[in-house]
């Protein structure tokens, strides 16, 4: 076998392998080493002190030592140890567990129900008013806090018994969720998106930039898609009784400002500050981990127990993500060096296809990817394949990292592993079907293509705000 | 197969290796604090100030490597590393234990002894120089965290060992034992059917929140 072929060969027993459901991080670790020391065997340097031996009459346990030491001479050794150190010295991937953080903390700031009671006051006159305030609270806990299963499990247990007692469609509701609170992934600071900026090369910042208007405009034609279905078919989303909707309006105005702004002021500050530049995106993160312990401190919810927990499972998933790193990595420049990167690029410009089929052919593999895998194995392993074909087809790394962003959370709503689904049936009554929160689940998948489309249709959605900002 | 003797010691070394991963990753995980409040400090001192430090971005990439490192076999321990488990979990245990048996031997400790040894080698190596941080003239000594690897590379492999006695029980068992842990997820106490304290003390505040409609009869 040609190196190149050795290079498909580790990637398709990669591909068996994970299937086998191994921890993907040290299956990429010992693959990566393994194949690497078959790429890097030199047998001359590799044994050159036991040769240098020989020739100069040392003793049998020189001879004996040197030979054994000639096996981990290998310089995959040495190509091991500095792609895990620049793993730990990267500056991007510092903000991960700094946003992890900030976000376990808001997630136990006591807040997320105080935000949907008052979001359901002040939609009351909207036609769908519960399912809007559901889907708002969903969008701003999301994207304060990024962990997918806390807000869709959380919003379960709040929202979704809420809309039930309502009489509303048990799809319609289910469904709002389980799209509401994928949309944390989207919507900056989302760690995936730090995750495509550390495998891509593009810078975190524009990404974040980038990600803004499309994250709003999915936002935006799921609320249109409430609203619209509400009216026009009133008996999904019943009015709640007239009597519990009144309240003056400065009560309202009190209750807005100790929960919607607080948190979306801290959102905004994090953000801002990285948008114009006045802190790094780690930098703006720690202090929102800062804003964040502040948030729980007014909530009286800082509890030791709380601050032990969001450390304690900030470490846990840091690690998670960041082996996976460390092992790809590895992994990754093995398969460049072995040529596998090449012979890639080679057979899909061989296609002869135009960018557009290009990238409908990437996004539809990473739609499919995205049923059995989860979003951090995909960008960490898969996506970096597609990148070296990105200028072949003149596609702009930045306008791809969007789409699979978009494409991703499709990966949390559709069957056989919809985990968002999942979440929600895991915590929602008996009588809750996981057939109706697919079913439910449907129109909000067609509203990611749609946005797909639209982005790809006006580019502007994605590079208003970056031209804006670093006139790029 | 074995004695009762051999199994008691398994799972005195599993409790063991469960123990002292934790304890790394969780000592280690307050790195998180000094990360927060190291670099919060000199985002203040410079924008508000005008006089940035010379260490903190030093700290903040030294803090979150040795964080990550050190809390991979607390991480393995509690089953928290992501698999691609679309067919496995569809396995009885006693299958998954089988092939996991198989697979740690392939696919984990080669990688593992590679960092132990080979980070050992690099770390010393470091350490003989009193290797410093090039990103400032401060000086920050970098060599504790090339240790790091070899050190994280010594907990992987004693908790891989307590992962494979975990197959061994499994196979004879026919169910995975699980190390037990006070900190979860909030998901994975809500499916659990434990209830959400965020979610109450809504009410003590007097706010008025429809209550989660959660039936007594069909939840335990």
């Amino acid at each position: 076998m040609t190196d190149p072929q050795i290079a498909l060969f580790m990637l398709g027993a990669f591909i068996f392998i994970i299937m086998l459901g191994f921890p993907i991080a040290f299956t990429l670790m010992a693959m990566g080493v393994a194949f690497g020391y078959y790429a890097y065997f030199d047998a001359d340097r590799m044994w050159r002190t036991y040769h240098r031996a020989v020739e100069n009459g040392a003793d049998t346990w020189t001879l004996v030592e040197t030979w054994v030491g000639g096996f981990f001479n290998n310089r995959i050794f040495d190509l091991f140890i500095n792609q895990t150190f620049s793993v730990m010295a990267n500056d991007v991937l510092t903000a991960i567990p700094l946003f992890l953080f900030m976000g376990y903390i808001v997630e136990r700031a006591n807040i997320v129900s105080r935000l949907f009671a008052t979001l359901s006051i002040a939609a009351r006159h909207v036609p769908g008013s519960m399912g809007v305030a559901a889907l708002i609270t969903c969008t701003l806990f999301a994207t304060s806090t990024g962990i997918v299963g806390a807000v869709v499990t959380l919003m379960g247990l709040l929202a979704f018994p809420a809309m039930l007692k309502a009489r509303y469609n048990i799809g319609f509701a289910s469904g709002i969720i389980c799209a509401g609170g994928t949309l944390g992934i989207l919507i900056p600071p989302s760690i995936m998106l730090i995750v495509y900026a550390a495998t891509s090369g593009v810078s975190i910042v524009q990404l974040y930039a980038g990600a803004m208007f499309p994250g709003f405009l999915l936002s935006g034609l799921y609320l249109v898609y409430i609203v619209v279905r509400s009216l026009l078919q009133p008996s999904v989303a019943p009015k709640p009784p007239k009597e519990e909707a009144d309240i003056p309006v400065g009560r309202l105005l009190f209750l807005l400002l100790t929960s919607f702004f607080p948190l979306a002021i801290l959102i905004l500050a994090v953000l801002g500050a990285i948008f114009f530049g006045w802190a790094t995106p780690s930098e703006a993160a720690a202090v929102g981990a800062v804003g964040g312990l502040v948030l729980a401190a007014a909530y009286r919810a800082l509890t030791w127990q709380r601050l032990r927990e969001s450390v304690y499972l900030t470490v846990r998933t840091t690690a998670m993500v960041c082996w996976l790193f460390v092992g790809s990595s590895t992994f990754a420049s093995v398969f460049a060096y072995l040529g596998g990167e090449q012979v890639i690029t080679e057979f899909v410009t061989g296609l002869d296809i135009s960018p557009l089929e290009f990238l409908l052919l990437s996004q539809l593999i990473i739609f499919l990817l995205g049923w059995p895998l989860e979003w951090t194995e995909i960008i960490i392993i898969f996506v970096p394949i597609f990148l070296p074909l990105l200028p072949h087809f003149g596609i702009d790394p930045l306008f791809f990292g969007i789409l699979v962003a978009l494409n991703l959370q499709t990966a949390f709503l559709s069957p056989p592993m919809a985990m968002s689904a999942y979440y929600l049936k895991g915590i929602a009554p008996p009588f809750v079907q996981l057939v109706e929160i697919f079913r439910g689940s449907i129109p909000f998948l067609l509203l990611v293509l749609v946005a797909m489309v639209l982005v790809y249709v006006f580019p502007p959605i994605v590079y208003y705000l970056p031209n804006l900002l670093y006139a790029r | 197969m074995f004695g009762g003797g051999v199994a008691a010691d398994m799972n005195r070394y599993i409790e063991f290796a469960d123990r002292l991963s934790a304890w790394f990753g969780k000592a280690f995980a307050w790195a998180i604090m000094v990360m927060t409040i190291g670099v919060g400090y000199e985002v203040i001192v410079r924008r508000l100030l005008g006089a940035p430090t010379s260490w903190a971005f030093d700290v903040s990439y030294i803090m979150y490597g040795t964080l990550f490192m050190m809390g991979g076999a607390y991480t393995l321990s509690r089953n928290g590393h992501v698999r691609g488990d679309f067919i496995y979990r569809l396995w009885k245990p006693r299958t998954q234990a089988m092939v996991e048996f198989v697979l740690y031997f392939i696919f984990f400790f080669p990688g593992v002894i590679a960092l132990m040894v080979i980070g050992w080698r690099y770390a010393a190596r470091s350490w003989g120089y009193g290797e410093v941080s090039v990103n400032s003239p401060a000086g920050i000594p970098i060599y504790q965290l090339k240790s790091v690897i070899a050190a994280a590379g010594i907990l992987l492999f004693i908790q891989g060992i307590a992962q494979v006695m975990r197959c061994i029980k499994c196979m004879r068992e026919g169910y995975w034992t699980f190390a037990p842990d006070d900190i979860e997820e909030t998901e994975v106490k809500l499916m659990r059917g434990e209830t959400a304290e965020v979610l109450q003390e809504a009410a003590a505040e007097g706010i008025d929140v429809t209550a989660p409609d959660r039936d007594g009869e069909t939840r335990r």
